[in-house]
């Protein structure tokens, strides 16, 4: 059977315990060089965050260095000008008088050969961007507890301490990408930083709902670990989550690719940049991140911690993808919990004993057919 | 077989839609496009310090009024936390709209102490009279006066000029620009000039501030013997009526603070008016400024001292202009590109998922319906404008919509991989699926939910957007995913595996679960 065959029918046989190690190399350099370079290199804030005048003008066939010549004779030769999208003329300043941004605005109107009208212009005082910021924080802030209240009702509070970990992750290692590369941070980018939030707690949710799934089969046979069956689920979930993925990574690249850089227009670029990286780097996170940190939070638990010394007493592998595994797939499809499987789940309620014995399997529920 | 219920649902949804499309459609309702995308002015003005909402609200009942004077069409006023937005869209004259939002400085009175007129004529070389309104008085309201003689009316005092070179220094540019805290110096004497439509007519030497808009109660501007006058009330008292008198006994006695006998109106560093004061003492509601006052000036003049100052200082935090074509531009390629996003992702769902992939699609096109209907009627009736940040939001739900339908299509796939008859798992298969669908929605509306609450500006078109497309997505997926894929798996043109693209089904009965599928199992061990 070929992957792809394997991968369309949930079949694959990954060892996700392997990849995870590496995942968590690989996130943990990523995260080290998004803090260096946010701490060295900081991040290239537009004037919305740092206060000024950008004056706009599409202005086909005008170069850099006419512009600049151009606005010399209004004092603005050392203002910062760049064409972006296709033939957008960008010219950004520090806060100016009335007077100043209207004789700028002349001159680009001029050296673009059009009507005033036509030249957009963006005042921002000082304080409007740390504004910005500080609403966005907050905003993240409350999101992270809102969304851990919720996890932790619906599904449970070490699923939820896991998914808040991928987000950070996420949220670090992109706003990383804009501090490494240099790209212009814009309110924009505070809007796709804010979405990417969305988008990981999406895929995350996705994940932790078919381990919650799988999770009566840790201890049923005696035979799984809670890594095992993590690594399972895994499996099962991948192609759901590239899936996922690809359907909403299409229409944002379609706003990179078409929008932005084809047609030009520089708000789409904006956040179609970040996007594409919170994307991207959300969907890895809710298996290589927000899954191992669950694994390693569940395997904490005493009775959890139970099954897996047992197993490792019978001399089997806690690690390794079980054999049983195909069989075990099975067996989650015939005991399918009716309705909400989060709900419906066998919870273990007996606490393990002080013998250390294995809780009595839980009795499954009557089937509906 | 029982006839099952869920298409009464989905027909409801269809039905709903499309009639939600036809009024849209006949009623002609448009969405109201943001004026980042047709072009327009767009200002946030914030408070200095810390203000109770009502002032707020009271500042942003004067702004509005402000702006209604322009007679723009439909601008935007809205209060965001403690932030003043103001769009307004389309307008001609941007400058002007922006300094008028913005004029947010008190309304002050102060004694005249000499005046400049302008030396060198500065546009019209023929103006042979001096500007109207140096020439003003202040008198009682002859129609209703108990306490000014009917003769004060008519001595108009001629205006003191004296010759200082070059206007004080000002020039036109000084009624755009206007003067810095500095050269107003509220306590002590200042040069501030008096401007009509941009032009400098003249510049006033004038002493410290007597007092401000605050004492004013209202003004309006009357027509009186075919004379515009404006008529200011006072508010009673020391502080009102009272600082007013005190002053204006000092301008009608020429007393060394008010030689001139003039009291200059100033908003924003820039004299509106420099009436002569005619009497001693005044009744507060029976005042009048007459002069040669165009109708126009007059309301104008009666607005200024009306709503001059905002109950508080704001300051501006952004202000925007945004070109019309630069706008449009932005428009198309929004467009463009969430249509080729969304052909782009059509392809793919349909070369995954075949004919539950084209269902898949027809669910957006309903929910594009439903949200082109929303938007257009918000537009029309609530004026909610669709920015290109809400854009943005709606192509970002498409990845959402799908992602809903990816969830149930893969759980079928593995429900009928592990043996189950495509029937049953159409039904279980959707009762975990959406319970996923749910929570992960959930947690998007509680994120748009927050970014509504918590921030400003175009993040809230944004997260606006994105909670209506994920709510349609809530209701759809239950409305119509779940019946339209039991019609299709169970129908006689569709029910093939192979055009829905899922899994043969296994032949092996669900029961059987030790023995389950052994041919799956001995070919994994066997790898």
């Amino acid at each position: 059977m070929s992957v792809l065959g394997r991968l369309n029918r949930g079949e694959t046989n990954i060892n996700f315990v392997k990849w995870w190690k590496r995942g968590l190399v690989l996130s943990g350099l990523l995260m080290l060089i998004s803090v260096v370079s946010l701490t060295t290199r900081g991040l290239n804030l537009g004037i919305d965050f740092e206060g000024g005048v950008s004056w706009e003008v599409q202005a086909p066939g005008v170069s850099v260095d006419e512009a600049r010549d151009s606005l010399g004779t209004v004092g603005e030769g050392a203002a910062k000008i760049q064409i972006v999208g296709t033939d957008i003329l960008r010219v950004q300043g520090p806060e100016a008088s009335v007077e100043h941004v209207a004789e700028v605005r002349q001159n680009l109107a001029e050296l673009a050969e059009t009507d005033v009208a036509n030249v957009s212009v963006s005042t921002v005082g000082a304080s409007w961007g740390s504004d910005i910021t500080a609403s966005a924080i907050r905003a993240l802030i409350v999101f992270l507890i809102a969304i851990m209240i919720y996890l932790t009702i619906r599904l449970e509070l070490r699923m939820a301490l896991a998914a808040i970990v991928a987000v950070v992750h996420d949220v670090l290692i992109s706003v990383g990408v804009y501090s490494v590369f240099q790209f212009e941070v814009t309110p924009g980018t505070v809007i796709a930083f804010l979405t990417i939030l969305g988008y990981s707690i999406y895929d995350t949710i996705v994940v932790d709902d078919k381990i919650k799934e799988n999770e009566r089969l840790v201890g049923m046979t005696g035979r799984m670990s809670y890594t095992q069956m993590a690594s399972l689920s895994m499996n099962q979930v991948l192609l759901r989550s590239l899936n996922t993925t690809i359907s909403s990574l299409l229409p944002v690249l379609s706003l990179l690719v078409v929008g932005a850089f084809i047609m030009g227009a520089v708000t789409l670029e904006e956040f179609s940049v970040a996007l594409t990286i919170g994307l991207v780097v959300g969907a890895y996170s809710s298996i290589f991140v927000a899954t191992p940190v669950l694994v390693f939070l569940k395997e904490r638990q005493p009775k959890i911690r139970t099954i897996r010394e047992r197993l490792e007493a019978q001399g089997l592998s806690t690690t390794a993808t079980p054999e049983r595994l195909v069989e075990a797939r099975a067996n989650t499809a015939n005991v399918a919990p009716e309705g909400n499987s989060s709900t419906a789940a066998p919870k273990p309620s007996s606490a393990p004993t002080a013998s250390g014995a294995i809780p009595p399997r839980p009795r499954k529920k009557t089937r509906k057919r | 077989m029982k006839r099952f219920r869920g298409y009464g649902t989905l027909l409801t949804v269809v039905f709903v839609a499309a009639a939600a499309l036809i009024y849209t459609l006949t009623a002609g309702n448009k969405p109201l496009l943001g004026l980042d995308l047709q072009g327009g002015v767009s200002v946030v003005l914030k408070p200095t310090g810390a203000v109770e909402s009502d002032t707020l609200d009271q500042a942003i009942t004067i702004i509005r009024q402000r702006i209604d004077s322009l007679g723009v069409a439909e601008p935007e006023i809205t209060r965001q936390g403690d932030n003043i937005l103001i769009q307004i869209p389309g307008v001609k004259d941007k400058d002007r709209a922006i300094a008028l939002v913005g004029q947010t400085a008190e309304l002050q009175f102060r004694p005249v102490l000499g005046t400049i007129p302008v030396t060198e004529p500065v546009e019209e070389t023929t103006t042979t009279s001096t500007p109207a309104s140096t020439d003003t008085t202040v008198v009682a309201d002859p129609t209703a006066s108990t306490v000014a003689p009917a003769e004060t009316t008519t001595t108009i005092e001629p205006v003191t000029t004296t010759t200082a070179p070059a206007n004080g220094g000002y020039s036109n540019q000084t009624c755009i620009d206007g003067v810095t805290d500095e050269q107003s110096n509220p306590t002590g004497q200042a040069l501030l000039p008096e401007c009509q439509d941009g032009i400098l007519v003249a510049t006033y030497a004038v002493g410290p501030v007597s007092l401000t808009g605050s004492a004013l109660e209202t003004a309006r501007a009357t027509l009186q013997n075919g004379q515009w006058t404006v008529s200011p009330t006072f508010k009673g008292g020391a502080d009102g009526i009272g600082l007013f008198n005190g002053v204006a006994a000092q301008c009608f006695s020429k007393a060394s603070t008010c030689p001139s006998g003039q009291l200059a109106i100033v908003l924003d560093g820039r004299v509106l008016s420099a009436p002569t004061i005619q009497q001693a003492s005044f009744q507060a509601d029976q005042i009048q400024i007459s002069g040669s006052f165009k109708e126009r000036d007059a309301k104008d003049l009666a607005t200024a001292l009306k709503y001059g100052a905002l109950p508080v200082e704001l300051e501006q935090q952004q202000a925007q202009i945004v070109s019309a074509t630069l706008g449009q531009d932005a428009l198309h390629a929004g467009l463009v590109a969430g249509l080729v996003g969304l052909i782009a992702v059509s392809i793919y769902m349909m070369a995954f998922y075949r004919v539950l992939g084209l269902f898949a699609i027809l669910k957006l096109v309903i929910e594009g319906a439903l949200l082109w209907s929303v938007i257009s009627w918000l537009g029309t009736n609530n004026g909610l404008a669709l920015t290109l940040a809400g854009i943005t939001g709606i192509i970002v739900s498409i990845g959402v919509s799908l992602d809903s339908n990816v969830v149930y299509y893969e759980h079928l796939k593995e429900d009928i991989n592990n043996g189950r008859s495509m029937r049953s798992a159409t039904d279980k298969s959707f009762v975990s699926a959406f319970s996923t669908i749910v929570k992960a929605d959930v947690a998007s509306l509680i994120g748009a939910g927050l970014l509504w609450w918590l921030t400003v500006g175009p993040v809230r078109g944004f997260a606006f957007y994105l909670a209506l497309s994920t709510l349609l997505d809530l209701l759809m997926s239950w409305a119509y995913m779940r019946p339209v894929v039991k019609f299709v798996t169970k129908s006689r043109w569709f029910g093939h595996s192979k055009l829905l693209g899922l899994p043969a089904e296994r032949p092996q009965p669900v029961r059987g679960r030790n023995t389950a599928p052994v041919s799956a199992a001995t070919e994994e061990a066997n790898r």
